[in-house]
């Protein structure tokens, strides 16, 4: 089967995405690609209401974002399941222990839909991790309620620590 | 050169720089210097993300500059840290990698290549610029205000050849916060310093 994407479709929902991000009061993005979202990357580099940080592993998103919350700015992370499942002892560390929000942008690899054998992990285990660290999460699988993102970020801030948005194949390609 | 000698010299130094501390000996050691409470934040064992946590701080505030220490266990395990601080090249960071060559804060447990590990080689092949390299405070007193004096606005990657820690000195007083009175004290502090708002909470 393939993997195959809508262009017009997955930029109108990148460009929604960015919109949220952009009203929620978020300047600084730090990401790593995953090929559902390389449409929003692309539309978050070229956006000039954020400073796109493409690092080097999603954990230094983590740090990144925390010390851009604690210089007062708005941050969210971006990046592919596989990239979150590498992140729990950071987020845990830095944005449990200190109580600083952050947004973190997934992808929700291994479910319905995700073509790709070597992500029965991420089905496997995604969401149970996720409720194993007790994190607040919501899944977006269609477009009307790309809304939701913005109410993520704001739940980060009242409740001090990470929310997560999950988003799907079925929203992005 | 000796750890708490190096870490007096460059509290002695100080002037409006808000620090960054990395996970045990850099805590300790600039707690027991300092007993600053307010413009240090002490970062627990975050295993290499104390400069990169510096970084958003900086990317967020300008004009307000930054010491985040990082011990070299913590840098061993991720040191492509130093391609996002070499792309961000951030006028008001100062990375100052506390070179023991131990894992420090673990007993001074051996590192993997321990001895053979060029710092400073390694930042300059990412493209980092300013790269420094002292084991002597001699050296690091004659050039330290055209490294990281106050008018320097470069991004700069600094390496401090330290001795590890003694067997009385891995028993400093560690700093004494927990997490969320340290995210307020230095916060607030920030807060007000720089005229933003971080914690503000509406309805």
């Amino acid at each position: 089967m393939s993997d195959s994407t809508n262009p017009s479709k997955s930029r109108d929902v990148a460009i929604r995405i960015a919109d949220q991000l952009g009203e929620a009061g978020v300047k600084l993005v730090a990401s790593l690609p995953d090929n559902w979202i390389s449409e929003l990357i692309r539309e978050i580099d070229g956006d000039a209401r954020f400073r796109h940080v493409p690092v080097n592993r999603e954990e230094s998103a983590i740090g990144l974002c925390a010390g851009a919350y604690m210089g007062g700015m708005g941050s969210a992370a971006l990046m592919g399941a596989s990239g979150f499942m590498t992140t729990i002892y950071a987020m845990t560390k830095i944005n449990y222990s200190y109580e600083i929000p952050l947004l973190m942008l997934i992808t929700l690899r291994g479910a319905l839909g995700d073509h790709h054998k070597h992500h029965v992990s991420n089905g496997l285990y995604l969401k149970p991790v996720m409720d194993a660290i007790s994190v607040p999460y919501l899944v977006i699988d269609k477009p009307a309620d790309i809304p939701e993102i913005g109410r993520a970020y704001h739940h980060s801030r009242t409740y001090s620590r990470p929310t997560i948005v999950a988003l799907t194949r079925d929203l992005l390609r | 050169m000796k750890y708490v000698d190096c870490f007096k010299y460059l509290a002695s130094r100080r002037t409006d720089e808000l620090v960054i501390t990395s996970a045990g000996n850099s805590g300790q050691a600039w707690w027991t210097t300092t007993r600053d409470s307010d413009k240090t934040f002490y970062l627990d064992a975050s295993m290499s993300l104390s400069t990169l946590f510096a970084s958003g701080m900086a990317c967020a505030l300008p004009k307000q500059k930054f010491w985040a220490f990082m011990g070299d266990g913590a840098f061993c395990m991720n040191p492509g840290m130093l391609m996002v601080e070499r792309q961000l090249k951030l006028p008001n960071m100062v990375h100052l990698l506390v070179s023991n060559r131990a894992y420090g804060a673990t007993s001074n447990a051996s590192l993997p290549n321990g001895m053979e590990n060029d710092y400073g080689a390694i930042a300059r092949s990412f493209g980092i610029e300013r790269v420094f390299v002292f084991d002597n405070l001699k050296d690091l007193s004659r050039d330290f205000d055209k490294v990281m004096g106050r008018n320097v606005d470069a991004y700069t990657f600094v390496v401090l050849e330290v001795e590890p820690f003694t067997d009385a000195e891995q028993r400093l007083e560690q700093p004494p916060f927990d997490g969320p009175e340290l995210k307020y004290r230095f916060g607030r502090t920030l807060e007000q310093m720089a005229g933003i708002d971080i914690f503000g909470y509406r309805i």
